[in-house]
């Protein structure tokens, strides 16, 4: 297997994006092609879940090679749910690795707020198990709160925890030019206050409007290439050095132990081996908190910390910046925004930026080796990914 | 009319499997509709819920309850509830009724209740 | 005779209790007050409501550009027995209110704009319209109608509200919904919120001026953009004018601004 390097990266803001979805798409790849200085590319992935229903769009992947003028080169769409930017980056890996390809663009785009807030839950949705969850109305929202109050229940997470998750991951957004939601919150405002319940109220309970990611239009792009490639680009090397994916059971009442996330711990646990790397290794982390807990839960379940520990490492301020492992410096899913199918490659972009030491006032002193975790589904299936820089 | 919810035994070896499989989860078992439906319990174990306040645009509720459910058998599902204060543990009951209609299409699912 | 003839043209108010203004804490820690404002501070509110009509996005244009006439006509005295309230949160405008009183019974909400968006300002300044009909005034019931789906999932979802659609609604003559004094009891413990009095310096600097809003909804950069994503999903003739693409290649200095790609 050859090594892979990433040699670009582009990001748009994640908000509202009111352009046509290839647009959209093509954007973060136009910066990534000059981030690194390259006009031609081998091959197209375009990560993306909901074109086809959301903004009336099949065959994206050929819209957005036409729309950056790469043809001939070769595009293909990649479709996982929530975990499709990190899908399509270990389809590109896979192309670079096996000599196929020597530079492949991974870019995903969504537009999520084409439709209205009723329908974009609605389109998530139907991720669920069609017959056995989807059609008593289960959302992800739902099935993250039975999720969270069995968690709680179990190992003494509680409300205030979820919130400090967000107030965390808000201020760091507030850092993150791209990000989604540039609006501090406090434990008072969303917690404490007399007014807390109206500010901050029950969605699904245990989870509360402060716990969700908001809907996002967005884009991001890496450019994947071999050594020889990465060897005459001028920029700081990072590699990704692993990938690991896994799945799990579609139904989530089917888990055996309904509170681990084990395609979580799989994925993570192949991404860290291919690397070489221990949990402890990593200096920085980018995981799918599309809820809150998720990011709790996914801290234990990749390694930093125990089970059932997470929460106890995030009081203590471990998770912060400046803590032992900074988690989500962009904002995270939570503050930075979730475009479903290009967050993998959001996450990618955030790590790569960290790597390259070119986060500014997000910057995490050092940071060699980065890790992301892109979480499809509700756990059924997780693509992890790690990234070292290399001097 | 007594509606059922289905789950699906293994003929080859007894595995019960819910919601539906082509394959056998335990034996892998390949041979084509190897499997006989068995109507699930109605009773059982309320394991989580929640009240899911957003919901698709074909609700015309403010909210619904969703729970998890673990049946005498050992089978979880998931289904609606029609409980006012829903506790983790309590004994349930379930029947078959509409749980969501989408335009003309009426969709059946199991409903739980506090057991009597 | 011109001074007649406007003795006709304008309506003459009824005496209503005016609405004691509240503060209430929001998601970010800071503090909103909210309160009514009077026919000569409406010339302070419109220069913001102005730009909004421009903006496409969740309705803004619509609901913009009708609270921009219904608080013109309050002010020229053209509506009878309106009142508007507004939200402000260090002095600066979040969100504007407003409705009338029909009868002495039956109120008819008009409209709520929010000037920030992330912190459910709306929900509270619309909370507090209501509080003002049902139990400042005492009216019986308050017919609401929504032009974007955020008001209907705000208002007829969450609030649950009744069903009076044999009642033209003012607001485009459509089915009415109506909030009823125990619907409104209903959702009091969750919905409806804040404190009163409210601290004289917090109140005085509300009253003192009413500041532009720090970071209202913007058009997005390119008002064609909806219209090309219909028809015209790979027009890139307008796109390349507009991205400029000799920016400095350093990505990190460009975006970061809402709406901008």
């Amino acid at each position: 297997m050859r090594e892979v390097y990433v040699i670009g990266i582009g990001i748009t803001s994640f908000s509202r994006l009111e352009y046509p979805l290839s647009e959209i798409a093509a954007y973060p790849a136009m910066m990534a092609m000059r981030d690194c200085g390259i006009e031609k590319v081998d091959h197209l992935y375009v990560a993306n879940m909901g074109a086809s229903r959301v903004s009336g769009q099949t065959a994206l992947a050929s819209a957005v090679v036409d729309t950056l003028s790469l043809t001939p080169a070769g595009a293909e769409a990649i479709e996982n749910g929530p975990a499709s930017g990190a899908s399509a980056i270990k389809q590109g890996f896979m192309a670079v690795a096996s000599g196929l390809h020597d530079v492949v663009l991974v870019t995903g785009a969504e537009r999520m707020r084409e439709v209205n807030n009723l329908e974009a839950t609605d389109f998530v949705a139907t991720l669920t198990h069609p017959i056995a969850e989807y059609i008593y109305g289960t959302t992800l929202p739902s099935l993250a709160a039975m999720f969270t109050r069995l968690y709680m229940d179990k190992y003494g997470v509680t409300s205030r925890h979820l919130a400090m998750v967000a107030v965390k991951n808000h201020d760091n957004a507030m850092n993150n030019p791209f990000a989604h939601l540039h609006q501090p919150i406090t434990l008072e405002g969303i917690l404490d206050g007399p007014e807390a319940l109206t500010n901050n109220p029950f969605v699904s309970d245990p989870l509360r409007f402060f716990d969700f990611c908001p809907v996002s239009d967005g884009a991001a792009c890496v450019i994947l290439a071999s050594k020889e490639v990465a060897d005459k680009v001028k920029r700081p090397r990072v590699r990704l050095a692993g990938v690991g994916q896994a799945t799990d059971t579609h139904a989530v009442h089917e888990r055996e132990e309904p509170t681990d996330l084990l395609a979580v711990r799989r994925a993570a646990e192949q991404a860290m081996k291919m690397a070489g790397i221990k949990p402890s290794d990593v200096d920085v982390a980018e995981l799918h908190d599309a809820f809150t807990i998720l990011e709790i839960v996914e801290s234990e379940e990749v390694g930093f910390f125990k089970k059932g520990e997470g929460h106890l490492a995030l009081e203590k301020g471990e998770t912060r910046m400046g803590g032992k492992i900074p988690i989500n410096p962009s904002g995270g899913l939570k503050a930075k925004g979730h475009p479903v199918g290009a967050t993998g490659l959001g996450q990618a972009h955030e790590i790569v930026t960290q790597l390259r030491g070119e986060a500014k006032k997000r910057q995490v002193k050092d940071a060699k080796i980065g890790f992301t975790c892109n979480f499809g589904g509700f756990g059924n299936n997780v693509v992890c990914l790690t990234f070292m820089r290399e001097d | 009319m007594n509606l059922e919810i289905y789950a699906y035994k293994c003929r080859k070896c007894g595995q019960l499997h819910y919601p539906y499989r082509m394959m056998c989860k335990k034996c892998h078992n390949n041979e084509h509709n190897a499997f006989d439906p068995v109507p699930l319990p109605h009773k059982g174990k309320l394991l989580t819920f929640t009240r899911l306040q957003t919901l698709a645009a074909d609700f015309s509720v403010p909210d619904i309850q969703l729970g998890i459910v673990e049946l005498e058998n050992g089978i979880r599902m998931l289904g609606q509830l029609q409980i006012a204060k829903p506790k983790s543990g309590m004994a349930v009951t379930g029947s078959v009724g509409v749980v969501r209609q989408m335009g003309y299409n009426t969709y059946h699912g199991m409903i739980f209740h506090e057991a009597k | 005779m011109a001074v007649e003839l406007e003795q006709i043209l304008r309506p003459i108010d009824h005496p209503y209790p005016p609405f004691p203004p509240k503060f209430m804490q929001v998601a970010s820690g800071e503090l909103m007050v909210i309160r009514q404002v009077t026919r000569e501070e409406i010339p302070d509110i419109l220069p913001h409501v102005e730009p909004l009509i421009h903006v496409e996005r969740d309705y803004y244009d619509i609901v913009s550009v009708r609270v921009y006439a219904e608080l013109l006509g309050y002010y020229r005295h053209r509506v009878q027995d309106e009142y508007v309230l507004v939200a402000q949160i260090n002095g600066e405008l979040a969100a504007i209110v407003n409705g009338r009183f029909a009868t002495p019974e039956l109120g008819v909400s008009l409209h709520t704009l929010a000037l920030r968006r992330g912190l459910r300002i709306g929900a509270h300044a619309f909370a507090a319209k209501m509080e003002y009909h049902l139990d400042v005034v005492g009216q019986k019931e308050v017919l609401i109608v929504a032009e974007s789906p955020i008001g209907f999932r705000r208002w007829m979802i969450e609030y649950n509200l009744a069903k009076r659609f044999e009642i033209p609604h003012e607001l485009g003559g459509v089915p009415s919904y109506a909030l009823t004094k125990e619907i409104f009891d209903k959702a009091r413990g969750t919905l409806v919120v804040g404190r009163r009095p409210v601290p004289e310096d917090l109140l005085k600097k509300a009253q003192e001026k009413i500041l532009p809003p720090s970071n209202p909804p913007k058009p997005p950069p390119d008002l064609l953009a909806a219209t090309r994503a219909a028809k015209d999903p790979t027009g890139t003739a307008i796109l390349l004018q507009r991205w400029k693409l000799a920016r400095p290649a350093s990505q990190s200095d460009a975006g970061g601004q809402e709406g901008t790609v």
